[in-house]
């Protein structure tokens, strides 16, 4: 995996702005109520969420396991305004996204949500910095060098702005995703299996990473995986089966997690 | 937000390129053909020729004119239909990264203008290329009309014309923008959880507008369909040549349904091989892909086949109908009148009808149809000397107004195919100049001719009008009737024994007619589709081209789990001919259902159904495209498979 060895250390800049606390600490970041998402009809209707009651605090990583199938995406593309409820209520910081419009939500996308996906999803043909700048050029906003290059600091991949996404490993791929997320400073940050698709040794980093940007900055985050070792770096895991929340562990060791992830897998 | 579609066109150079060739390439075309129609419609004609020359020269151009007339529709229907459907698909190949532009902040507007901004620029780029493109395209068409020999050889050309460029550059840049107008507006509605799914969302390939458009344009085609059943043969071959571009339009739009149904069938015989099952299981895949594919080629047979079963039908017509006019046993061509004079003395020869073709300039001062002042005309160079009674003997044609018995003296019969150039067609009463070897005479009309397919006896005259070495000097035809109990043969061995002329059999002799018209009508396909042929394979080309190229990290994944690149090429070549296969089908079904017409409307006007399959054009229709095709998909496949797979299965490309 390139030249990157072990650890990265998750260096917060000291020139940055302590991030403002969510305006009512005591105000849920995430609040599900009986949210259902079904697809497909008739006999061959899927429900992949079938009532989830779901409640998240600001500052707080969360992880969301299950087993495959169990509706781990489909809640976080709700959770994020990405997709929409049949029915129940989601609200994010405060405000309901059950028929928000889609200038809303592209206002959402723009300044109070990043993503992380699996599959990095970074623009082929843009360099690392062209790649991390992009979300503030579409929000319309000044995309400083400083920002960017700082951005790309944090993920440990100052030397590598001018590469192209084929220039650089999975691990690697994965950062520059993270600090393109990161550039607009999100109040939540989503990631669907963000070690996935990576060796342990760069999944490791990744998650210190977003460990870092947990216990520095308050960072909210949701992260689904099937991982348990991912899971044990989060502070709370939630778990879903069959479309609904069936337990949740505050931190917890991977042990237990594989353990409890047996249970519902059987 | 440039610096995306920069970035964008480095990594997909295949798609703008595709998109900027067929831009290009339909300037080029509308340029040439304006430019050419101009030069034809105004053409410079030397003044030192004799008038006879000169006035040949003329109808050469008018022809000429006509056809460019035809033409240019043609082309900027093409070019609407190309540049339309690369545009469109180009953007649908973009769908995911539309998808993560979304995700990342991109708002709706913001993606739309995008791609506006991005095709304004193309379609300008494109004009510009189109415009010395234009330049060749028009050297080529002026040198096909000189071929076909609709313009005299060393026929310049105006070259450039600032109208023209403009108009076609206006044209191109229009049409990109309208080509991704709609694909502008259902990106914008793409919505941003199709970059989420690994695969990208199958985005609904029968969008509202393919349905609208395939629904509305099968419609049409089954009304053309049936109303050429209902419509005489000159509507009927009309009809078929529209529905020639109908029917390739709905079935286009509709092709994301039909071909993979089709593919269906074909995996019945695909499935026995592991190569062919994937293959088949790609076309039914990627119906959006093979639509892309197939659309042109559909377009190009039904048109090619379309066109030119329709001329085709036309030509036999002419010799069905001439068959069925003549009255006769042998029809005879000799040099002159005076061995015409004595096919009659020919023992067994029972009655001789002979046609006199005289080279004499007639002249009529008839009213241009609204206002304009009545000149003299010179409708033609020649008139058909005849014996009115044999005439009416051996031709079953009866004048709509006024009666052959009249024709005695310095009075002409004219047949109704005469009006031209805006020209009325002399009537009953009118009269007409001749110019008898200098001297002028006028001509009373006394009969009109009914119109016939074939262009012919213009105007009848007497042969008593005329002076005897003027006749005995004119190329002559006759139609022999063959004194009952006497063979037929032996009758024509006597003609070509006494060195009177070539006897032929009336059959044969309409189905040369038949031939001659024939002939006329490749040359004017070759003008009217030759270029605009080509064009419809390079947006098939196109196509695949495109295709390919976004199929990389697909070629990666199979080359993964086992797959050896040569292998690789064989699965898309079995893809490529088999959705080549299926366009050439569909295109032959739009024809089908135009020949299916003038079959029916042919046999209500001359007793035979007449199915002209253009095998000839078929052949070299089928045998191009899949040479295009293969040699496409066999070079675009290796190309996409160059880079070692396990780079490319991993990155979102
Ligand atoms: N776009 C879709 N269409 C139909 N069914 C879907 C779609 N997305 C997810 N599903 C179904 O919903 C259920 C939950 O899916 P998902 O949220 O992706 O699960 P997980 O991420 O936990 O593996 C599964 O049964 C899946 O088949
Ligand atoms: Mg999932």
């Amino acid at each position: 995996m390139g030249g990157m060895s072990g650890k990265v250390e998750y260096a917060p800049r000291d020139a940055e702005p302590v991030r403002p606390a969510p305006a009512r600490p005591d105000v849920p970041v995430l609040e599900m109520r009986q949210a259902v998402r079904g697809y497909g009809g008739g006999d061959a209707r899927v429900r992949a969420l079938d009532g989830v009651d779901l409640s998240l605090d600001a500052g707080a990583w969360v992880a969301v396991m299950g087993p495959s199938g169990s509706g781990k995406s489909t809640l976080l593309h709700c959770a994020a305004g990405l997709d929409t409820v049949d029915s129940g209520r989601v609200t994010l910081l405060g405000e309901d996204l059950t028929g928000a419009d889609d200038r809303r939500l592209t206002r959402l996308r723009r300044g109070t949500v990043g993503f992380v996906f699996q599959n990095f999803n970074l623009v082929a043909s843009l360099t690392a910095e062209q790649n991390v700048a992009l979300p503030l050029r579409l929000a319309g906003r000044r995309a400083r060098r400083e920002d960017v290059r700082s951005a790309l600091a944090d993920v440990g991949l100052a030397d590598r702005a001018r590469h192209r996404p084929r220039e650089l490993s999975g691990g690697q791929q994965q950062r520059v995703a993270l600090a393109r997320a990161m550039v607009t400073r999100p109040r939540v940050l989503f990631a669907d299996e963000p070690t996935g698709a990576l060796d342990s040794a760069s999944a490791r980093t990744v998650l210190g990473l977003l460990r870092g940007m947990c216990d520095d900055a308050g960072q909210t985050i949701v992260m689904v995986t099937h991982d348990p070792v991912a899971a044990a770096a989060a502070d709370t895991v939630v778990f879903l089966a069959d479309g609904r929340v069936v337990d949740r562990i505050e931190r917890p060791s991977a042990r237990r997690i594989a353990d409890r992830l047996v249970s519902l897998e059987v | 937000m440039f610096t995306l579609s920069w970035s964008t066109l480095r990594d997909r150079k295949q798609l703008f390129a595709g998109a900027l060739v067929a831009i290009a390439l339909g300037v080029a075309l509308v340029q040439a053909s304006l430019l050419v129609l101009m030069s034809v419609s105004d053409p410079v004609i030397p003044s030192d020729l004799p008038r006879a020359e000169r006035n040949e020269m003329r109808e050469g151009f008018v022809g000429a004119a006509m056809l460019m007339g035809l033409q240019v529709p043609l082309v900027v229907f093409l070019a609407v239909f190309v540049v339309g459907s690369t545009c469109a698909f180009a953007v649908a190949q973009r769908r995911r990264d539309l998808a993560l532009l979304r995700v990342l902040g991109g708002g709706r507007g913001q993606v739309r203008r995008l791609l506006a901004a991005e095709s304004l620029l193309l379609g300008v780029v494109g004009a510009l290329c189109g415009a010395p493109l234009g330049l060749v395209a028009t050297w080529g068409q002026a040198r096909l009309l000189e071929h076909v020999g609709f313009v005299p050889a060393g026929f310049r050309p105006t070259y450039w014309d600032w109208k023209a460029v403009l108009v076609a550059g206006a044209t191109g840049t229009g049409i990109a923008l309208l080509g991704s107008w709609n694909a502008a507006r259902r990106a914008g509605r793409i919505r941003p959880l199709e970059a989420m799914h690994d695969t990208g969302a199958a985005a609904r390939v029968m969008t509202p507008g393919r349905w609208c458009v395939g629904l509305s344009c099968l419609a049409l085609s089954i009304l053309l369909a049936v109303g050429a059943q209902a419509a005489d043969m000159i509507g009927a071959v009309t009809i078929a040549m529209v529905l020639a571009v109908v029917g390739a339009v709905a079935l286009s739009a509709l092709a994301p349904l039909v071909v993979p149904l089709v593919a269906r069938v074909f995996g019945l015989m695909l499935r026995r091989s592991a190569l062919g099952a994937l293959a088949e299981a790609n076309i039914r895949d990627g119906a959006r892909r093979n639509a892309a594919v197939a659309a042109p080629l559909i377009t190009l047979v039904s048109l090619v086949l379309g066109l030119s079963g329709a001329l085709g039908v036309l030509a036999r017509s002419i010799g069905v109908e001439q068959e069925h006019l003549t009255r006769g046993d042998l029809v005879v061509t000799s040099a002159d009148g005076a061995r015409a004079a004595r096919l009659a003395g020919i023992p067994g020869v029972a009655d001789v009808s002979t046609r006199l073709t005289v080279p004499v300039p007639v002249t009529a001062e008839v009213r241009r149809d609204g206002p304009g002042a009545a000149r003299p005309h010179v409708f033609d160079e020649r008139v058909i000397a005849v014996d009115p009674a044999a005439y009416a003997r051996a031709r079953t044609l009866v004048p709509v107004s006024g009666s052959l018995a009249d024709l005695r003296g310095d009075t002409v019969a004219v047949g109704s195919a005469v009006p031209a150039e805006g020209y009325r067609a002399p009537r009953v009463g009118d009269t007409v100049s001749v110019d008898v070897a200098g001297r002028e005479r006028t001509l009373r009309v006394v009969a009109v001719l009914p119109e016939t397919l074939d262009i012919g006896d213009e105007f009848l005259i007497p042969r008593e009008a005329l002076p005897a070495d003027l006749l005995a000097a004119a190329p002559a035809e006759s139609v022999l009737t063959v004194a009952p109990g006497t063979s037929v043969a032996e009758v024509a061995k006597r003609v070509r024994a006494a060195g009177l002329g070539e006897s032929t059999t009336v059959a044969r002799w309409a189905q040369g007619r038949a031939d001659a018209q024939q002939d006329g009508n490749d040359k004017i396909f070759a003008v009217l589709l030759g270029l605009a042929g080509v064009y419809a394979l390079i947006g098939v080309v196109n196509a695949l081209v495109i295709a390919t190229a976004e199929r990389r990290a697909e070629f990666a994944v199979v080359r993964l789990s086992g797959l050896e690149r040569p292998q690789v090429v064989r699965m898309a070549l079995v893809e490529a001919c088999a959705v080549t296969t299926i366009g050439l089908l569909l295109g032959g079904l739009v024809a089908a259902a135009g020949m299916a017409g003038t079959a029916r409307s042919t046999a209500a006007a001359t007793g035979t159904p007449i199915v002209v399959v253009p095998w000839g054009m078929l052949a070299t229709t089928v045998l191009g495209a899949f040479a295009v095709t293969v040699v496409a998909a066999v070079v675009t496949t290796r190309e996409a498979t160059r880079e070692r797979p396990a780079r490319l299965a991993g990155a979102r490309t």
